[in-house]
C-alpha cells in the first residue's frame, strides 16, 4: 500500500502530467467547485512534515470546510464568492502533515441531500457511470477519490454523507466518532450530529488521515480525546436479522459479503434493532431544528450574496434569503423552525431526543453481542440523474443505515465491497465510541480477500 | 387604590478583557468594527469557547444574590433575526441559567430595607449596534459578544420611586463586587420594567414591559407615567393591553412597540457547540473568596464600628474603595469619626480643588491617618491641619515630615512661648498697660499678636492661661 502513496508523492513533480489528468477527468464529472494544485498554504508546525505519511499529498475538501484563501460556498448561490478568511483545525493538521489542498469539492447545498444534484454551483457525475449520481452530500470529494484526481479527500458527515457518496463511488468513506474530529471550519448544519470524515483510496490511508486530523482542540469545546478500550481482535459481525428493501443487486453483493466474512473466521450474529424505523425521523427532527437555527446567520449583510436594492435590513435579510437558499435549504429551515415553535417541542423535538436516546441504547446492547455491526450502506448503487423512483422523500427514507451512526455518535466506515451491474456497491460497518481500529481491521481483512475495484479509465501514472 | 408591581431585567457588561466567545477585545469606544473576527461575525464554521472569566463573574453574582447555584448550567440557542445580531440566534441561557431563586436586601430610606427576590442571572452574548444614517443603516460589532449577564428580579417593586433607589443600588453593588463598571451612559448596565397595577389586594394584573430606558431617572419617570396611564385605563373600564412600550425620553411619554401577539417565538433549544458548564469544587471555592461586604451591610457595619453617622456612613460606603480607604485610615489612626469628616469635607475640596480622584492623589490613607493622628494628639491645630492637607497636595510629603520641615509643630511649652510673649508685651506696652488699667476688651488683641508671631501654632489655652499670669 505504500506503494500508492509513493506514487502520489510525485505529484508535484509531474504537475503537467497530473493537472492534465485531473482536467481530463473533470470535464467528465466536476468534482471540484474550485481547483488550484498550486495553492501552497503554509504549514503552522515546527514539525518536519517529512516523517509524516501523508507528507506530499495532494487532497480534495469538501466545500463546506474552511481553507484560507480558498473559496467557501458550500454549494450555495447564498455564499458563492466567499472566500475563508480562516482554515479549519483539521485541514490544518493536513497541511501540517505536509499535504496539499488542491481543490474544494462539490456537495449537495449546506450538505442537504443524498445526490450532489442540490448543489446550485454545478453538477457532479458519478466517475463509474457519468449518467449517475456520486452520492451526498459529500459527492464532490468521493467522485475525484474514485476518479484518482487525489488519493484521498476530505467530506462531512451529517446522516451518511461521507459513506453514502463512498459507497456509490466504490472508495473508504469513514464517518469518525462525534467529536474526535474538530468541527472548527465545518459549516454547520446539524451540530450534534455531524463529524468531518475522510474519503480514500486504501484502507491505510485512511487511517493515516484520520489519526493526523483527530485529537482534541481548544476551538471546538465538543472536541474529544479518543479513548478506545484494550485492543483485542474483532471476533463476531453483528448483522440485522430481517432485512428487507434492498436492492436485488445489493442485496447479492450483501449475501456474497457475509459468505466471505464467515471464511475469514468471522461469526456472525443476527441481531434485532427495533428502533431503526423510527431513526430517520428522529435525524430529520433534530437536523432540521439546529439547521435552522445554523443557516440563520446567512443573511446577506456581513458577506454572502447581497440584493441591489432593498428598502430596510429586513428587506434586505429576506431578499437575500429568497434568492440565495435552495429548495431543499428552504424546505429543512421551515421544518426546522415548526418543530421548535414553543409548545410544540414536547411533540417533536423532545421525542426525538428520545429516540436518539432509545437507539443508543439499541447499539449499547447490540455491542454487548457482537464487536462492529454490519450493514448495505445504502439500499441501492448509484442512482440516474433526475431519476423520478429516487424521489427527495425516497432518499430520505434511504437513510436509515447511516443515520444511526449520527445519532449515537458512533464511528461509521463504508467500504467498497464488488459489483453490482457495474457499479460499486458498499457496505458499513459500525462500532463503538472511539473503536474506529475495529473497523479498519475488518475492512482491511475484506480487502485482503476482495480487493476493492479500480474505476475504469483511472490511472496512477496520470496517463490518458 | 392600586397596587403597583414593577419588575427589572437588568443587564449589565462583565468586566472581562476579551469577549464572552472569542478571544477579541472586550473595549468600549474603539473605532466601529476594530474588535471582531470570524468567531463574533458569525462566519461559516465557527465555534464558541465559553471565556472562563466570564462565567466566573456570573458565578459571582448570582451567589452575591443569594441565588441557588447551578451544578450544570446550559447554554441554550434564543433565535431572532436582527441585523445586529451576526448569528441571528444569540448564545444564552433558559433552562438551566447560572442562578435561580435568589434575594437582595435593598435600602429604601434610614432603617427601611426591603428584601427583593432575584427570579435569575443568566450568562449571555451582546449583540451588536446598528447605526441609520440618512438612508443607509450601518452595523458596528465591536460590541458583539461582549459578556452580558441579565439579571430578572421577581415583581416586588412598588413603584418608579423604589425602582430608581433599587437600580442605583444595584449600580453599587456590581461595583463593590467588581464584576461591572455599572455605567448606564455607556450601556454597560441597561434595564428594562415591567408592571402591572390592579385594585389594591387583587394580585398582578396584565403585565406591560417597558424597554429603551437608559438611565435610573427615565426608570422613575416611565414607571410613574405607566402608572398614570394604566390607572386611568382602569378607571375609564378599559381593558390594559399586555405589550411592549418604549420610553421616549423627548416626550417624556411611552409607546406602544409590539403587542403579545407579534412578539418572538424565540424557540430556545440547547446550544449544541457548547457543553453544559459544571463548576469545580475549586472554581466553586474560587468564587466564594470573590465575595465582598455588599453596601448596605457595610455601612450598618461602619456606623457601629467607627460611630459613624447615617450621613458620615452613607458618604463613606458610596463605592468600595472608599470604604476600604476609610477602613485602613480610621484603623491606622484610632479615629473613625475624624476621618470621616476629613474625608467628607476638606479631603473632597481639596480634591476638586486639584482635579483628581482620591486614588490618583498623593493622599494615601497612610498619610491621611498621620494628618488625623497629628490633629487629635495636639501636635498640630487645626488650622494647621488644613495648611497641612493642602501641602501634602502640593508637595507629595508625607503630613510627619512637612510639620517637621515646616516647624509647624504646636508651640505647648511655657519656656518655648514665655519669650515670645515677652517680645509682644514689649512691642505693644501701650496695650498691656490698658489692660492692666482695666479695659479687658484689648486682651483679644494680644492673643492675636502672639498667634501671628508663631505663624498660628501656639496653643491657644496655653497662650490665655501665660497672658493671665502675666497680666494679674
Amino acid at each position: 500500500m505504500a506503494k500508492l502513496e509513493d506514487s502520489w508523492r510525485r505529484f508535484s513533480e509531474k504537475a503537467a502530467s497530473y493537472t492534465a489528468y485531473a482536467k481530463a477527468w473533470e470535464a467528465k464529472i466536476g468534482a471540484f467547485l474550485s481547483f488550484n494544485p498550486q495553492h501552497n498554504p503554509a504549514s503552522t508546525s515546527a514539525v518536519p512534515a517529512g516523517q509524516s505519511p501523508v507528507a506530499g499529498l495532494p487532497f480534495g475538501v469538501k466545500d463546506n470546510i474552511a481553507v484560507a484563501g480558498f473559496p467557501l460556498t458550500c454549494g450555495s448561490k447564498m455564499l458563492e464568492g466567499l472566500t475563508s478568511p480562516y482554515t479549519a483545525t483539521a485541514v490544518q493538521k493536513l497541511i501540517d502533515g505536509g499535504a496539499r489542498p488542491v481543490g474544494k469539492t462539490n456537495l449537495d447545498e449546506f450538505g442537504m441531500g443524498s445526490s450532489t444534484d442540490n448543489s446550485a454551483l454545478g453538477k457532479t457525475n458519478n466517475p463509474w457511470d457519468v449518467t449517475r449520481v456520486a452520492g451526498g452530500s459529500s459527492g464532490g470529494s468521493a467522485a475525484c477519490v474514485a476518479a484518482g484526481q487525489v488519493p484521498f479527500a476530505l467530506g462531512s458527515d451529517t446522516g451518511g454523507s461521507v459513506r453514502q457518496p463512498a459507497a456509490f463511488c466504490g472508495v473508504y468513506g469513514l464517518k469518525p466518532t462525534y467529536g474526535t474530529v474538530s468541527r472548527f471550519g465545518l459549516t454547520a448544519y446539524a451540530s450534534s450530529l455531524e463529524v468531518i470524515g475522510v474519503l480514500a483510496t486504501t484502507v491505510g490511508l485512511t487511517r493515516s488521515v484520520y489519526d493526523l486530523i483527530k485529537g482534541e482542540d481548544g476551538n471546538d469545546q465538543t472536541s474529544l480525546k479518543s479513548e478506545p478500550g484494550p485492543a483485542r481482535p474483532v471476533r463476531k459481525i453483528g448483522i440485522l436479522k430481517n432485512l428487507t428493501g434492498l436492492a436485488p443487486g445489493v442485496e447479492a453483493v450483501y449475501r456474497e459479503s457475509l459468505a466471505t466474512l464467515k471464511k475469514l473466521g468471522y461469526t456472525l450474529v443476527e441481531v434485532e434493532l427495533p428502533t431503526l424505523e423510527y431513526a430517520v425521523s428522529a435525524y430529520y427532527t433534530i437536523a432540521t431544528a439546529e439547521a435552522s437555527a445554523n443557516l440563520a446567520r446567512f443573511n446577506g449583510i456581513r458577506y454572502g450574496l447581497r440584493p441591489e436594492y432593498a428598502e430596510n435590513p429586513e428587506d434586505l435579510i429576506r431578499k437575500a434569503r429568497t434568492a440565495g437558499f435552495g429548495d431543499e435549504v428552504k424546505t429543512r429551515i421551515l421544518l426546522g423552525s415548526y418543530v421548535l415553535r414553543s409548545g410544540f417541542q414536547d411533540q417533536f423535538y423532545t421525542k426525538a431526543q428520545k429516540v436518539r436516546t432509545a437507539i443508543r441504547r439499541d447499539f449499547d446492547r447490540i455491542f454487548e453481542e457482537a464487536d462492529v455491526f454490519l450493514s448495505p450502506t445504502f439500499p441501492t448503487t448509484a442512482f440516474a440523474h433526475g431519476d423520478t423512483t429516487m424521489t427527495s422523500f425516497q432518499q430520505k427514507l434511504a437513510d436509515k443505515f447511516t443515520v444511526t451512526a449520527n445519532l449515537t455518535g458512533q464511528p461509521g466506515l463504508s467500504f467498497p465491497a464488488g459489483l453490482a451491474d457495474g457499479l460499486p456497491v458498499g457496505l458499513q460497518v459500525l462500532a463503538p465510541v472511539f473503536e474506529e481500529g475495529r473497523l479498519f481491521e475488518v475492512a482491511d481483512r475484506f480487502a485482503e480477500a476482495v480487493p476493492p475495484a479500480a474505476c475504469p479509465g483511472t490511472s496512477l501514472d496520470w496517463s490518458l | 387604590m392600586y397596587d403597583t408591581f414593577v419588575g427589572l431585567e437588568i443587564h449589565i457588561h462583565l468586566l472581562t478583557k476579551s469577549k464572552v466567545f472569542c478571544s477579541c477585545k472586550a473595549h468600549y469606544g474603539d473605532e466601529p468594527n476594530t474588535n471582531v473576527c470570524p468567531v463574533c461575525l458569525g462566519y461559516p464554521g465557527v465555534l464558541p469557547v465559553l471565556n472562563e472569566e466570564a462565567i466566573k463573574l456570573a458565578y459571582v453574582v448570582a451567589q452575591a444574590l443569594n441565588c441557588r447555584l447551578s451544578p450544570r448550567t446550559l447554554f441554550e440557542r434564543k433565535n431572532y433575526f436582527y441585523p445586529d445580531l451576526p448569528k441571528n440566534y444569540q448564545i444564552s441561557q433558559f433552562r438551566d441559567p447560572v442562578g435561580e431563586n435568589g434575594f437582595i436586601d435593598v435600602p429604601l430610606g434610614e432603617g427601611v430595607t426591603k428584601r427583593i427576590r432575584i427570579h435569575d442571572v443568566h450568562l449571555e452574548e451582546d449583540a451588536g449596534k446598528m447605526i441609520h444614517a440618512g438612508d443607509m443603516s450601518l452595523c458596528d460589532y465591536n460590541r458583539t459578544g461582549y459578556p452580558l449577564l441579565e439579571i430578572v428580579t421577581e415583581p416586588d417593586l412598588s413603584g418608579g420611586e423604589e425602582a430608581e433607589r433599587f437600580l442605583q443600588y444595584f449600580q453599587r453593588v456590581v461595583r463593590y463586587l467588581h464584576v461591572s463598571d455599572g455605567n448606564m451612559e455607556e450601556g454597560s448596565l441597561r434595564c428594562d420594567a415591567n408592571i402591572s397595577i390592579n385594585k389594591t389586594g387583587g394580585g398582578l394584573g396584565t403585565k406591560v414591559e417597558v424597554k429603551n430606558l437608559n438611565s435610573s431617572r427615565f426608570v422613575r419617570k416611565a414607571l410613574e407615567f405607566e402608572f398614570k396611564r394604566q390607572s386611568a385605563q382602569f378607571e375609564a373600564g378599559t381593558r390594559i393591553v399586555q405589550e411592549t412600550r418604549l420610553w421616549n425620553e423627548n416626550r417624556d411619554v411611552t409607546e406602544s412597540m409590539r403587542s403579545k401577539e407579534s412578539s418572538h417565538d424565540y424557540r430556545y433549544f440547547p446550544e449544541p457547540d457548547l457543553p453544559p458548564f459544571v463548576p469545580s469544587g475549586d472554581f466553586l471555592r474560587l468564587v466564594d473568596s470573590l465575595q465582598v461586604e455588599l453596601p448596605l451591610a457595610r455601612r450598618e457595619r461602619l456606623k457601629t464600628t467607627w460611630g459613624l453617622s447615617a450621613e458620615q456612613a452613607d458618604f463613606v460606603s458610596e463605592s468600595k474603595s472608599l470604604a476600604d480607604y476609610f477602613e485602613t485610615t480610621a484603623k491606622a489612626s484610632g479615629q473613625g469619626a475624624s476621618v470621616a469628616n476629613w474625608l467628607m469635607g476638606d479631603v473632597q475640596k481639596e480634591l476638586k480643588h486639584f482635579d483628581l480622584t482620591l486614588e490618583a492623589s498623593p493622599l494615601s490613607s497612610a498619610r491621611l491617618a498621620q494628618l488625623v493622628t497629628l490633629l487629635e494628639s495636639g501636635r498640630i491645630h487645626i488650622k494647621i491641619a488644613k495648611q497641612l492637607l493642602i501641602a501634602v497636595f502640593e508637595e507629595n510629603k508625607d503630613p510627619e515630615t512637612l510639620v517637621k520641615e515646616k516647624g509647624w509643630e504646636a508651640i505647648t511649652t511655657e519656656s518655648q512661648l514665655q519669650p515670645i510673649l515677652d517680645k509682644v508685651f514689649a512691642e505693644h506696652s501701650g496695650v498691656v498697660d490698658a489692660i492692666r488699667a482695666g479695659d479687658q476688651r484689648q486682651k483679644g488683641f494680644l492673643v492675636g499678636q502672639v498667634m501671628q508671631a508663631t505663624g498660628g501654632r501656639a496653643a491657644p489655652a496655653l497662650v490665655n492661661q501665660l497672658l493671665a499670669k502675666a497680666l494679674g
